[in-house]
C-alpha cells in the first residue's frame, strides 16, 4: 500500500470520498429500515426510506438565528470529523485497494482511540449550550463508555494475541478462507465479550439511558438545530455503519464485496436491535455495573482462552 | 622573656582550663563585689581562654603533635591522676566550651544577677572538661559530682515551683546513679589495684568472677543512667522541661557529652555488655522519638529529642566498638555528636527567647523571619538533612551498618529519625502558621532583640562550617553540590528587591547556572536536563504573574531547580542523595509558602471530607507540607538503604557500579524503586500528593507536577538502567513495579473523577499519568522506555499547561470548586483553548502527542506479554475521559455565574509559557520522530534500538503508526465538514443567546446555579463503582498515625512525675541489666 | 582457734555497709517525706563509704607508713591500703555537698509548695 505522488494521494482521497458516500448512504438506509422493523413489531407502518435523507436536507437548509458561541458550533464538526476519520482508518473491503481507505496510517489501536475524538468534541460543543441535559447526557454516556470499554479492550487484546498483529487488514486476512476461520468461530469467547460491549457502544436499549429518547429531548444534542443537527444526523448514520464495519472486520471475517458487507453489518446491527427491542432500559449505574460483571469476566476468559488454547 | 613564654605555654596546656576555672571562678565573687561588669568580663574572658586553650591544643594535635598526657603531682600514672588530651578529647572539649560560651551569652541576663551563678557556671564547664579528659576512674567520679552539684545549684537558682520539684527528682536520680558508679569503681580497684583507666584496661583479665561482673555492671549502670535511657529518664525530662534554656541546653548537650565520653572511655572493659548497651541506646532512641509525637511542651519536646539523640550515640558507639570500626568514630560519632550539640543547644536557646510553652503557640514567630529561619536551620540540622553534619554522619553510619549487614539497626535508626522529624517539623509547622486557632486571643508578638539571636545564629554558622569540613573529610571532592545552596543564599540576599527584579535575576541565575551544570551531560541525563532545567525555567517564568512580594520564594526556587541540576550531574550515590534531599527540603519549604489564608490545625491527620465545604476551606498548605516532608524523608530513607545495600555489595559509591551488586541487586532495586515511587506518588503511597498539589501555590504546583515529579522518574530510569538492565534483575520486581504503575494510573484516574476541587482533580490526574510512565520504565524494553520517556515529556507539556491555566482560573475567580465556576469560555477563551488542547493531548486521542505515547506503551506491553496490565491501561485511559471532560465542562462550559460576568482573560505572563508548550505539543504531534530519535539515542547505551521506521511511519511488532499522515487525515476530516457547515449554515441576523435563553420543558432558570450541572457530576458513576475509590489508603495511613500516637501515649505512662518511681526505675534498670547479662548464673 | 576472732573485721564493715546501702535505698524509695528521703540518701552514702573503707583493709595491717617496721618489699602485705581511705575522704566531702544541696532544695520546695511530700511534686510529667 504505497501511495506515491500528489496524484496518488488525490486518487486516494477520491476513493475515500466514494467509500464515505456509500457507507453514509447505507447507514441512513439501514437506519430507516430498522425504524420500519421496529414499527412493524409495534404495529405501526413506520417511516419511508427517504425520510432520513429528507430530514438531513431539511435541517441543512434551515436557517439559524442565534449564536451560542464558537465551541458550540465546532461540536458537530468535531463529531463528524470523528466519524469520517474513523472510517478513514478502517479498510472497508478486503482485498480491494480502492476501499482500503487510509488504513496505512495506523492500526486498530488508532481506530479505537480515534473513536473518542468525535465524542469529546461533541461533548464540548454541547457543553457550551449551557443546557444541563446536555451535560447530564454526556456524563452518563462517558461513564457507560468506560464500562463497556473493558470487555471490548479485553476482547481486542485477545484477538491481537490470536492474530499477532494490530493491523486490521491483517486481522481480516487471517480470517479468509471460509466461515470456519472467522473470529466468531475460532475465538468465540472474545467475540461474545466484544458483542456485549457492542450493545453498549450502539446505545440501544438496555444501554440507551444517556440518550434517553423520551425523557430528555435527545440527550447531548439537545440544543443543536439546523445544519448542526444535520451534521449530527449524518454522523450518526456514518459512525454507526463504521462501527459495524469494524466489528465485521474484527470478528466476522470482513467482506470482500459491498453485498457481503451489507449483509454482515446488517446482521450485526440486528443483534443490537433485537436485544434493544426485547429488553427494558438499564439505569446508568446498573448498566455500568453490568459491564463490570459478566462481560468483563468473559473478556478475561477470552485472553486466557487465547493463551491456553490458541497459541499453545 | 623565655620565662614568660614558658609560663604562657604552661598556662595554655589543657590543665590551664582547670586552673582558670578554679582560680578565676573563685575570684569572681570578689570582683563582683567591686564591680559587676568587670566580673562579667572576667567570666567571659575565662570562658574564651578555655576555648582558646582547647583550640590551640587541638590544632597542635591535628598538626601532628602527639597525644598529650598531663600528669599531676609529679608522679607517673597509675600512682597519680592523669589527664589526656587527644584528638577526640580536644574536639569534644572545644565544642563543649564553645557551646558553653554561647550559652553564657544567651543566659547572661540571669547569670549576672548572682556572682555565685557565674562561678557555678565556670565550675560546671570545668567539670565537663574534666569528665572528658581524665583517665582516672575515681577522678571521673569527682568530676561527675562537681558537674552535678553545679547543675543542681544552677537549677535551684530558678526558684519556680516546678523547677525545684524537677531539680529534686534530678538530684535523687543522679545521686543513685553516682552511688552505683562509686561502688563499681571501688570494686574495680579491689580487683585490679589501680584506678587508672589505661591500667585497668591493660589488666582487665583481673576483673573476673562475680565481683568483677558486679563492678563493671555498677559502673555501666551509673553512666548509662546519666545518659537517661528509657524508661528510667523521667527525671531528666522534667529538668529539660522546667530548667531555663541556658541550663537545660548545657545539661542536654554539655553534661551528656561528658558522660558519653566517660562511657566511651570505659567501654573497653564492657565487652560483655556491648549488645545490651546497643539495645538500650537503640531502644531509647526509638521510644523517645515515639513519645515525642505526643508532646506539646516545647522544652519537654526538646528533652525527648535530646534523650533520643543520646540514645542514638550510645547505640552507635556500642556498635562501632563491637564491629571494631573505630576508624569511623570521628565521622560518625563526631558528626552526630557535634550536630546534636550545636543544633540542640541552639534550639533550647531559641525556645527560651521565644518563650512559648506550647508548640501550638509558636505561631507568634510566624511573622518573624529571622527566628523562623533560625528554627528551620536548626531543625533541619537536627533531622540530619543536608548540608549539615548529621547528614554526613548518618550516611556514613548507614553505609557502615549495611556493609556489616546490620539492616535491623538501620531500620530502627531510620524509623526513629523519621519519628523525630515528625514532631520537630510539626513544631515548625505551628511556627509557620500565621494565625493559630489554638488560643482564643491572638498570641502576643514575640519581641526578641537582635543581640539575643546572635548565639543561635553562631551555632547555625558553626553547623554549616563543620558540615563543610566533614564533607571534605569524606572526600566529597565535587564542590558543585553546594552550588544550589550558594545560589539560593545569593538570591536571598536580594530578596528585598522588587519582586519583578528579583524573579528575573533568579531566572537568569538559574538559567546560567543550570546551563553550566548540565552542559556536558549526555544520554538520559542530558535529556532530563532539557526537561528539568529548561522546562523548569519555562514554567517558572509563569511565577511572574503574581505581584506580591513572595519573600523566600525565589531563593528556594533557585535552590530547587539547581539541585535538580546537581541531581542530574551526580556521579556517586552520595552526590545523588545529597541533591535529592536538598530537592526534598527546598520543595517542602516552597509548598509551605503556599496557601495560608485560613488557619488550621497542622496536625498530621490526612485527608478531608471534601463534601463539607466549610471544613475543607480550612485546609492550608502547612499540613500538606508536613506530610510531604515526611513522605519525602521516608522516600529518601528507602533510597539511602537501597544505596547502602548496593554499597555493601560493591564497596564504592559510583552510580555506574550499582549494577555490580550481585545477589543484592533485587533488594537494592526494590528499595530504591520504593523510594522513587513514594516521590512519584505511587499507588498506596500517593496520599500526600493531592493535598500538596492542591494547597501549594498555584504556579508552584505547576512546577511540582510538571518538573519536580520528573526527578522521581529520572531516579527510576537510572536505577532501572543500572540495576534492571545491566544486572538483569529477575522479572519479578519489575513486574511488581509494572503493576504498581498501572494501579496508580487506574486509581489516580478514578479518584480524579470524583473531585470537586479543580486542583485536586488535576493533581490526581497527574498522579495517574505518572503511573503509565512507571509501568513503561518497568517494561525494561527499548520500546517501553521510549514510551516512558516520550510520556514523560508529554506529561511535562500538558501538566505544565493545565496547572498554569488552573492558576489563571483560580486567580480570576478566586474559587477552587468547579461547581462554583462555569461558562468561563466567554471570559477566558485563550485559557480554554489551551486547556482543551492539553486535555486532548493528555487523553491520547489522535492526532495530538498523547496518542504516540499510548500507542508505544500498548505495543510494548503486548510485546512483553503483560496483557492484564494492558487491559487496565485501556480502562484507565477511558476513565481519564470522565475527569477531563468534567474539567472542561464545569469550568469553561455550561452556565456562567453572575458574579463572573466581568472576569478578564488570565494574565499574559501565564499564557506565554502555555503557548510555548502548546507549540511544542503540535510539533511533537506532527513529527514525533524528532523527539523519539533523541530519546532512542539516549537509551541506546542501555538497550539496543528496536525501532523500525518506514518513512514517517513507526513500525512495531504488532502495529504501525504514521503520525504526520494521521495529522493530515484528521485535519482534512475536520476541515471538510467545517467548510460544508459554513456553506450551508444559513444565518439570519445572528442574535447572541442570552444566558438563560435555553429551552427545556418550558422551564426557564433564573440563576445559573439552578442550571449548571456540575456538583457531584458523576453521581451515577459513584453509585456504580465508587466503592473502589473510597479513600482506603488515607484511612489506612490515618489509622497508622492514630495507632502510632496512642502507642506513644501508652509508652509514656512511666513518667508519672513521681521522683520515687523514677528512682525505682533506675534500680530496676540495674536489676534488668544484671539479669539479662547472666547475673543469675553467678 | 575461735572462729569469731578469725572473722575479719573488714567483712563486718563490708556487710554493714551493704545493709546501710540497702536501707538507704529502701528509705529513698518508700519514704514520701523529703527529709526522710535525704536521710535515706545519707544512709546510702555512708554505707558506700563503709564498703570503700573495708575494701582497703588488710587484717592485722598497720598504718601505711613505710619505715623500718614495714620494709618496702613487704609493704603490700603488711599495711592497710591507703588509697580507699583517701577516696573515702573525698567521697564524704562530695556526699556532704550533695546532702547540703538536697536540704536546701527541701527548704525551697517547702516554701513554694507548702509541702514536703514527694508525691505532691508531680507538676511535670508525661
Amino acid at each position: 500500500m504505497i501511495v506515491e505522488g500528489l496524484g496518488g494521494w488525490l486518487s486516494k482521497v477520491g476513493n475515500f470520498s466514494l467509500t464515505l458516500l456509500i457507507v453514509t448512504t447505507y447507514g441512513l438506509l439501514m437506519g430507516a429500515f430498522i425504524e420500519r422493523i421496529i414499527a412493524k413489531v409495534q404495529g405501526r407502518i413506520g417511516i419511508p426510506y427517504r425520510q432520513p435523507f429528507i430530514n438531513i436536507l431539511k435541517n441543512f437548509f434551515k436557517r439559524t438565528a442565534i449564536s451560542h458561541g464558537v465551541m458550540f458550533y465546532l461540536g458537530p464538526v468535531f463529531r463528524i470529523a470523528g466519524g469520517i476519520g474513523t472510517l478513514a482508518f478502517v479498510p472497508v473491503i478486503y482485498g480491494d485497494e480502492m476501499f482500503s481507505n487510509f488504513s496505512m496510517a495506523g492500526d486498530l489501536f488508532l481506530v479505537i482511540y480515534f473513536m473518542f475524538f468525535g465524542q469529546l468534541g461533541m461533548a464540548l460543543g454541547a457543553g457550551e449550550s449551557g443546557h444541563p441535559y446536555s451535560a447530564i447526557g454526556i456524563a452518563r454516556g462517558l461513564s457507560q463508555m468506560t464500562a463497556y470499554e473493558i470487555p471490548f479492550a479485553l476482547a481486542v487484546i485477545s484477538i491481537v494475541i490470536q492474530y499477532d498483529t494490530l493491523s486490521i487488514t491483517q486481522i481480516v486476512a487471517a480470517q479468509q478462507g471460509g466461515w470456519q476461520n472467522w473470529t466468531v468461530v475460532t475465538n468465540w469467547v472474545a467475540t461474545l465479550a466484544a458483542m456485549l460491549a457492542f450493545l453498549g457502544m450502539m446505545g440501544y436499549s438496555p444501554f440507551d439511558i444517556f440518550l434517553a429518547p423520551q425523557e430528555i429531548p435527545i440527550g447531548p444534542p439537545t440544543e443543536f438545530h439546523s445544519a448542526y443537527l444535520g451534521l449530527m444526523q449524518l454522523n450518526r448514520a456514518l459512525f454507526g455503519a463504521t462501527k459495524l464495519v469494524l466489528f465485521m472486520n474484527l470478528f466476522f471475517g470482513g467482506a470482500t464485496g459491498w453485498v457481503e458487507l451489507m449483509i454482515k453489518t446488517f446482521l450485526i446491527y440486528m443483534v443490537a436491535i433485537v436485544i434493544g427491542v426485547a429488553f427494558p432500559r438499564f439505569r446508568v449505574d446498573q448498566g455500568i455495573r453490568f459491564f463490570f460483571k459478566i462481560p468483563t469476566l468473559i473478556g478475561i476468559m477470552s485472553i486466557i482462552y487465547v493463551q491456553m488454547v490458541l497459541t499453545s | 622573656m623565655v620565662a614568660t613564654t614558658d609560663t604562657i605555654d604552661i598556662f595554655l596546656q589543657p590543665l590551664g582550663i582547670y586552673i582558670l576555672a578554679l582560680g578565676v571562678g573563685f575570684l569572681i565573687p570578689l570582683v563582683y563585689r567591686v564591680n559587676r561588669n568587670s566580673a562579667i568580663l572576667v567570666f567571659f574572658t575565662a570562658l574564651l581562654i578555655m576555648i582558646v586553650i582547647a583550640g590551640l591544643n587541638l590544632l597542635a594535635i591535628i598538626n601532628g603533635a602527639s597525644v598529650m598526657d598531663i600528669e599531676t603531682a609529679g608522679i607517673k600514672p597509675p600512682f597519680s591522676i592523669n589527664l589526656r588530651f587527644g584528638l577526640f578529647e580536644g574536639a569534644c572539649v572545644l565544642a563543649v566550651n564553645t557551646v558553653a560560651l554561647l550559652g553564657a551569652w544567651h543566659y547572661l541576663p540571669r547569670l549576672k544577677q548572682h556572682a555565685a551563678a557565674l562561678l557555678l557556671y565556670l565550675i560546671l564547664v570545668m567539670g565537663i572538661n574534666g569528665m572528658v579528659m581524665t583517665r582516672d576512674l575515681f577522678n571521673l567520679f569527682i568530676f561527675i559530682e562537681i558537674t552535678s552539684i553545679a547543675t543542681y545549684a544552677l537549677i535551684g537558682m530558678e526558684r519556680t515551683a516546678k523547677g525545684l520539684a524537677a531539680g529534686f527528682k534530678y538530684i535523687m536520680a543522679t545521686s543513685i546513679a553516682s552511688a552505683f558508679y562509686l561502688l563499681g569503681t571501688i570494686f574495680i580497684y579491689y580487683q585490679t589495684g589501680t584506678l587508672n583507666i589505661d591500667d585497668i584496661i591493660a589488666n582487665q583479665q583481673l576483673i573476673i568472677g562475680p565481683i568483677g561482673f558486679i563492678a563493671t555492671l555498677f559502673i555501666l549502670t551509673g553512666l548509662l543512667i546519666e545518659l537517661k535511657p528509657y524508661p528510667a529518664n523521667g527525671w531528666g525530662l522534667d529538668v529539660y522541661e522546667t530548667a531555663p534554656g541556658g541550663i537545660a541546653s548545657l545539661i542536654s548537650v554539655g553534661v551528656s557529652a561528658g558522660v558519653f565520653f566517660a562511657l566511651y572511655k570505659v567501654l573497653p572493659i564492657m565487652d560483655l555488655y556491648l549488645t545490651s548497651i546497643a539495645f538500650i541506646g537503640g531502644f531509647t532512641f526509638l521510644i523517645s522519638n515515639f513519645i515525642g509525637l505526643k508532646q506539646e511542651n516545647t522544652k519537654r519536646l526538646l528533652g525527648y529529642s535530646s534523650i533520643g539523640q543520646m540514645g542514638l550515640l550510645t547505640l552507635v558507639i556500642a556498635l562501632l566498638v563491637q564491629l571494631d570500626a573505630s576508624a569511623h568514630i570521628p565521622l560518625i560519632i563526631g558528626g552526630l555528636f557535634i550536630n546534636h550539640l550545636f543544633a540542640k543547644a541552639g534550639l533550647f536557646w531559641l525556645a527560651a527567647i521565644v518563650d512559648r510553652k506550647n508548640i501550638k503557640d509558636w505561631s507568634s514567630i510566624a511573622k518573624h523571619p529571622s527566628l523562623l529561619i533560625l528554627l528551620c536551620i536548626l531543625l533541619t540540622a537536627l533531622v540530619g538533612l543536608p548540608p549539615f553534619p548529621g547528614f554526613w554522619a548518618k550516611w556514613e553510619l548507614v553505609m557502615l551498618l549495611a556493609s556489616e549487614q546490620l539492616f535491623g539497626w538501620i531500620t530502627l535508626i531510620l524509623i526513629g529519625s523519621l519519628l523525630e522529624a515528625v514532631y520537630l517539623f510539626r513544631w515548625f509547622s505551628y511556627a509557620r502558621n500565621v494565625e493559630s486557632s489554638e488560643s482564643v486571643e491572638k498570641p502576643a508578638e514575640v519581641s526578641v532583640s537582635f543581640l539575643q539571636q546572635i548565639p543561635i545564629f553562631i551555632t547555625g554558622l558553626l553547623l554549616f562550617a563543620i558540615a563543610y569540613v566533614m564533607s571534605r573529610f569524606m572526600n566529597v571532592d565535587n564542590q558543585l553540590i553546594y552550588f544550589p545552596l550558594m545560589a539560593g543564599f545569593a538570591i536571598w540576599l536580594i530578596d528585598r528587591l522588587n519582586v519583578r527584579v528579583k524573579s528575573l535575576i533568579m531566572l537568569l541565575a538559574v538559567s546560567i547556572g543550570g546551563y553550566f551544570l548540565t552542559k556536558d551531560l549526555e544520554g538520559i541525563n542530558k535529556l532530563f536536563s532539557y526537561l528539568l532545567i529548561g522546562g523548569g525555567i519555562l514554567v517558572s517564568f509563569a511565577t511572574l504573574y503574581r505581584h506580591d512580594d513572595r519573600k523566600g520564594f525565589y531563593p528556594l526556587l533557585s535552590v530547587l531547580l539547581l539541585s535538580l541540576a546537581t541531581l542530574l550531574r551526580a556521579q556517586t550515590s552520595l552526590e545523588f542523595f545529597f541533591a535529592w534531599e536538598l530537592m526534598a527540603l527546598s520543595s517542602y519549604l516552597l509548598v509551605m509558602l503556599g496557601r495560608n489564608k485560613q488557619n488550621c490545625d497542622p496536625g498530621i491527620r490526612l485527608g478531608n471530607d471534601q463534601k463539607n465545604d466549610q471544613k475543607y476551606n480550612q485546609i492550608n498548605a502547612i499540613k500538606p507540607a508536613l506530610i510531604y516532608l515526611l513522605f519525602s524523608l521516608a522516600s529518601a530513607y528507602f533510597i539511602l538503604v537501597g544505596f547502602a545495600v548496593s554499597y555493601s555489595a560493591t564497596g564504592n559509591y559510583f552510580l555506574f557500579s550499582l549494577g555490580d551488586s550481585g545477589t543484592s541487586t533485587t533488594l537494592a532495586f526494590s528499595l530504591l524503586a520504593i523510594g522513587f515511587i513514594i516521590k512519584i506518588g505511587g499507588f498506596g503511597l500517593h496520599i500526600w500528593l493531592p493535598e500538596v498539589y492542591a494547597e501549594a501555590d498555584d504556579d508552584f504546583t505547576a512546577i511540582l507536577s510538571s518538573v519536580v515529579s520528573k526527578a522521581g522518574i529520572f531516579g527510576l530510569i537510572i536505577i532501572a538502567a543500572h540495576l534492571g538492565v545491566r544486572a538483569d534483575i529477575g522479572l519479578n520486581p519489575a513486574y511488581v513495579l509494572g503493576w504498581i504503575g498501572i494501579l496508580t494510573a487506574t486509581f489516580g484516574a478514578l479518584m480524579a473523577v470524583f473531585q470537586e476541587d479543580i486542583k485536586r482533580l488535576v493533581a490526581y490526574s497527574s498522579m495517574g499519568q505518572l503511573g503509565y510512565i512507571v509501568t513503561g520504565v518497568a517494561l525494561m524494553s527499548h520500546l517501553g522506555w521510549v514510551s516512558a520517556m516520550y510520556m514523560t515529556v508529554n506529561h511535562f507539556l500538558f501538566k505544565g499547561i493545565l496547572f498554569l491555566s488552573v492558576a489563571g482560573v483560580i486567580l480570576r475567580t478566586n474559587e477552587r470548586f468547579m461547581y462554583k465556576m462555569g461558562g468561563l469560555i466567554k471570559n477566558m477563551p485563550v485559557t480554554f483553548t489551551f486547556t482543551m488542547i492539553a486535555i486532548i493531548a493528555m487523553s491520547g486521542v489522535p492526532p495530538l502527542s498523547g496518542y504516540g505515547g499510548k500507542w508505544m506503551f500498548f505495543n510494548a506491553l503486548m510485546d512483553k506479554g503483560w496483557y492484564w496490565i494492558a487491559a487496565l491501561a485501556f480502562f484507565s485511559s477511558a476513565v481519564a475521559f470522565l475527569y477531563m471532560f468534567r474539567l472542561l465542562q464545569t469550568v469553561f462550559l455550561g452556565q456562567r455565574k453572575l458574579e463572573h460576568r466581568k472576569l478578564r482573560e488570565a494574565p499574559v505572563i501565564l499564557l506565554i509559557p502555555q503557548g510555548i508548550l502548546i507549540a511544542i505539543i503540535f510539533v511533537i504531534s506532527a513529527y514525533p520522530k524528532i523527539l523519539i530519535d533523541v530519546i532512542s539515542t539516549a537509551i541506546d547505551p542501555w538497550i539496543s534500538n528496536t525501532l523500525v521506521w518506514k518513512g514517517t511511519a513507526m513500525q512495531a511488532h504488532y502495529g504501525y503508526w504514521d503520525a504526520p499522515l494521521i495529522m493530515a487525515i484528521i485535519a482534512g476530516a475536520w476541515i471538510a465538514p467545517l467548510i460544508l457547515l459554513l456553506l450551508f449554515a444559513k444565518t439570519m441576523k445572528v442574535q447572541k443567546v442570552e444566558q438563560f435563553n435555553i429551552v427545556y420543558a418550558a422551564e426557564r432558570p433564573r440563576r445559573p446555579e439552578e442550571t449548571h450541572f456540575a456538583y457531584n457530576f458523576y453521581a451515577h458513576y459513584d453509585r456504580a463503582i465508587g466503592f473502589v475509590v473510597r479513600p482506603r489508603a488515607t484511612a489506612f495511613w490515618n489509622a497508622v498515625i492514630e495507632w502510632t500516637h496512642s502507642f506513644a501515649a501508652s509508652l509514656r505512662i512511666f513518667y508519672n512525675g513521681n521522683g520515687q518511681t523514677y528512682a525505682l526505675f533506675i534500680i530496676m534498670y540495674f536489676v534488668g541489666l544484671f539479669l539479662v547479662n547472666g547475673g543469675l548464673a553467678l | 582457734m575461735n572462729t569469731l576472732i578469725n572473722f575479719p573485721i573488714s567483712l563486718i564493715v563490708l556487710c554493714s555497709g551493704f545493709i546501710l546501702i540497702l536501707l538507704g535505698l529502701w528509705g529513698m524509695l518508700t519514704q514520701r517525706h523529703l527529709i526522710r528521703i535525704i536521710i535515706g540518701f545519707s544512709l546510702m552514702d555512708t554505707g558506700i563509704h563503709m564498703v570503700m573503707v573495708s575494701i582497703g583493709y588488710v587484717t592485722g595491717g598497720t598504718a601505711p607508713i613505710i619505715n623500718n617496721a614495714v620494709p618496702m618489699s613487704e609493704a603490700t602485705n603488711l599495711v592497710v591500703d591507703p588509697v580507699p581511705s583517701a577516696l573515702v575522704l573525698t567521697a564524704i566531702v562530695i556526699g556532704l555537698g550533695v546532702t547540703a544541696v538536697m536540704l536546701s532544695f527541701a527548704v525551697r520546695i517547702y516554701k513554694t509548695h507548702k509541702t514536703l511530700m514527694i508525691d505532691k511534686l508531680t507538676e511535670s510529667k508525661w
